[in-house]
């Protein structure tokens, strides 16, 4: 009677151990496939894994700010880490959705809390080569309310240029993500070779 | 149960926990590997069809280009109204019944209507009165020429000048197949070609070298090869674009003084009128998109991206009806807002139209009434010629798509110059009256509905809309009939 009960507990068990690896086992396919630990990075490359940003990436690229500054230097607020990361992953969620979904609209259109942290990472930088009392009024608060302007109503094209579109930059050369199958299984890299 | 074997248990769940994990990040990654390559596949299996130099018939090149061939479908759909034009039919005679009068004598007093999308070109064509019934045919071939993608067919097989001599009618079984693929494309290489001599010829009149011409110009000439203002030169019908001095209203209107042309003379004032047909492309080539590069196709069927592919929205529509993706890849503002500054011009734009139409409307029933009281010839000459001016300044702007949204500033000054005129045209036939005894202010005849002016410049739309009927059950038919067994298929879009 018990070793009964010890079979079938150890049945439930190894079930459930099994069940557990393959969740387990497809989430980390996901986050293979979706080269999700890069999204922890700053790195631009991460910006057009889905390739939907790829003109965003492109006249960056072109850009003086290439040098000085990556997409999360301007894209993600800076003052402190809780709110760093809790935007990124507000934005991130809402872009592998959309992606996902496919309801990407053909021009991209910045949201107003992202408007906000641009206007803080433009003065952010920039701080020495604008007024202090003039600059006060340039954020994307006082926009919100109807007051003042924001940076780029004036540089209009810094830095992705003046036509926005998905399909603007057709020709761009912009990283690609690498095949997801790891180069030991690819039995064709000999025959290829 | 000793420790022993409890411990032995646990290894052996973990072991099993991180084989299960191992295995079924190996099989996602092999099921991965499957989906790459599907894609593969479909990325090199591409078949493309032949398409046949002259081929016509849409659906055909369709079949190579589905993307461009199903958005170029969404011309059928007539769900769109702005606040002046959309794709809808509108009845403008309805809408504005001075119209009526101002081309009294002319077909377009008949029927004038907001045209539907291109695929629906040669519908509208058989259906408007303009292009009458059995007993009345009274059009050239000249007039299929913008309508149908038989059309470079026809000239090619024909000859231009055969084509355009012809009657229209004769010519309704040939061409069936509405405005497409093949009227701004080359058929081998899909480069954008111009296929309506008249365009060629106009350019190389002005000197322009059509070798020369960029890819970008080209986004907008195809389009001039319709969307312009023309005539129908001599007996032979020719069709011929009035640029020779240059696109602007003032210098079309000095070619036609200088080669003595007139459309017609009016049935109420006797003027020797001129019909302007859409000088859209004219009117935006006096504007600041024209000015910045921006080509008609960039803001009428804007690039589009779907599922990594580039291609052109062949839904050619009005962009108010896509402001995302036509005015928003330039402009930053909301949507609201720009529609907003959209209205604005063309509120201003139709404003002055409409004080122009009226004080047009009045001089040519002035000028019948001063005829009436024994006006001369020479007294006449002046006001007449007044009148034409006026009204193909007017007509300049009021014919060309847009509601002068192309360039409201030139649209406006033009506008200006019609109510100009026009003024100038009433003061001197109050001079004519002043002479005669008439007392002023002169009464004239009520012309408030589109019904109650047709009938007082007299025409008997009973007996023309029968005649259409006629037509369009016993003719239509017979026509597509042969059509479809000349061709093989016939679309009916």
């Amino acid at each position: 009677m018990t070793r009964e009960i010890e079979i079938k507990n150890s049945i439930f068990k190894i079930a459930f151990v099994i069940l557990l690896g393959i969740a387990v086992g497809l989430a980390l396919v996901i986050l293979r496939v979706s080269n999700a630990v890069s999204y922890l990075s700053d790195d631009p490359v991460a910006c057009v894994n889905c390739h939907i940003m790829t003109p965003q990436y492109a006249t960056w690229f072109h850009s003086s700010h290439r040098e000085w500054a990556t997409c999360n230097d301007c894209h993600v607020p800076h003052n402190n880490i809780v709110r760093k990361y809790w935007f990124k992953a507000n934005d991130g969620f809402r872009h592998a959705s959309i992606f996902t979904l496919r309801l990407d609209p053909q021009v991209i259109q910045i949201k107003d809390d992202g408007k906000t942290v641009v206007q803080e990472n433009c003065i952010r930088c920039h701080i020495n080569q604008v007024n202090y009392v003039s600059s006060s009024y340039v954020t994307g608060r006082n926009f919100k309310q109807g007051k003042g302007n924001l940076c780029w109503d004036c540089h209009r094209n810094v830095p992705h240029g003046t036509v926005h579109s998905q399909a603007s930059t057709p020709y761009a050369r912009a990283p690609r993500l690498g095949p997801i199958i790891p180069d030991w299984m690819n039995i064709n890299k000999n025959i290829n070779k | 149960m000793n420790e022993k074997t409890s411990s032995r248990k646990k290894i052996f769940y973990i072991l099993l926990f991180i084989a299960t994990v191992v295995v079924v990040f190996i099989l996602g990654l092999l099921a991965a590997s499957i989906f790459e390559r599907r894609g593969e596949s479909i990325a090199r299996l591409e078949p493309i069809k032949e398409i046949a130099e002259w081929e016509p018939r849409n659906e055909i090149w369709g079949e190579n280009y589905p993307r461009q061939y199903e958005s170029y479908r969404k011309t059928l759909d007539t769900g769109f109204r702005s606040k002046y034009a959309g794709s809808a039919t509108i009845d403008y005679l309805e809408d504005y019944p001075d119209l009526v009068v101002l081309w009294a004598g002319y077909l377009f007093s008949r029927d004038f209507k907001q045209g539907r999308g291109h695929a629906y070109a040669i519908r509208d064509l058989r259906q408007t009165l303009r292009t009458g019934g059995v007993e009345f045919s009274p059009q050239p071939g000249t007039c299929w020429s913008c309508k149908s993608t038989d059309v470079p067919r026809l000239i090619q097989s024909m000859g231009a000048e055969a084509f355009y001599k012809s009657k229209w009618s004769d010519l309704g079984d040939q061409v069936v197949n509405p405005i497409g693929c093949q009227d701004c494309h080359d058929p081998k290489t899909m480069d954008l070609r111009i296929t309506r001599p008249a365009l060629i010829e106009a350019l190389e009149r002005q000197g322009k070298k059509i070798s020369s011409i960029t890819h970008q110009e080209m986004r907008s000439l195809v389009c001039a090869q319709c969307h312009v203002e023309y005539y129908f030169k001599g007996p032979d019908k020719y069709l011929t674009f009035p640029w020779d001095k240059g696109f602007s209203a003032d210098s079309m209107e000095s070619y036609y003084n200088e080669i003595g042309f007139k459309d017609w003379e009016h049935k109420l004032s006797k003027a020797p009128m001129l019909k302007a047909q859409h000088p859209d492309f004219e009117l935006y080539m006096t504007g600041i998109h024209a000015k910045r590069g921006v080509s008609c196709a960039d803001c009428h069927m804007p690039y589009k991206i779907e599922g990594g592919v580039k291609y052109t929205d062949h839904h050619i529509q009005s962009p108010l009806n896509n402001i995302a993706n036509s005015c928003q890849v330039c402009h930053r503002q909301s949507e609201t807002q720009l529609l907003k500054d959209v209205y604005e011009r063309q509120d201003r734009v139709a404003e002055i139209r409409k004080i122009a139409e009226y004080s047009l409307r009045k001089a040519h029933l002035e000028a019948e009434l001063a005829w009436k009281n024994g006006a001369t010839e020479d007294e006449m000459k002046p006001i007449l010629e007044l009148l034409r001016s006026a009204q193909w300044r007017w007509d300049w702007v009021a014919a060309a798509n847009s509601v002068g949204f192309h360039s409201p500033v030139e649209a406006l000054r033009v506008l200006g110059t019609a109510i100009e005129r026009s003024e100038k045209a009433r003061g001197l036939l109050n001079v004519v009256f002043t002479k005669r005894g008439v007392s002023l202010p002169v009464s004239l005849p009520d012309v408030g509905t589109k019904l109650i002016a047709q009938k007082y410049i007299g025409l008997d739309l009973e007996k023309i809309l029968q005649d259409k009927l006629n037509f369009l059950q016993k003719v239509v038919p017979e026509w597509d009939k042969k059509a479809k067994s000349r061709q093989g298929t016939l679309q009916e879009y």
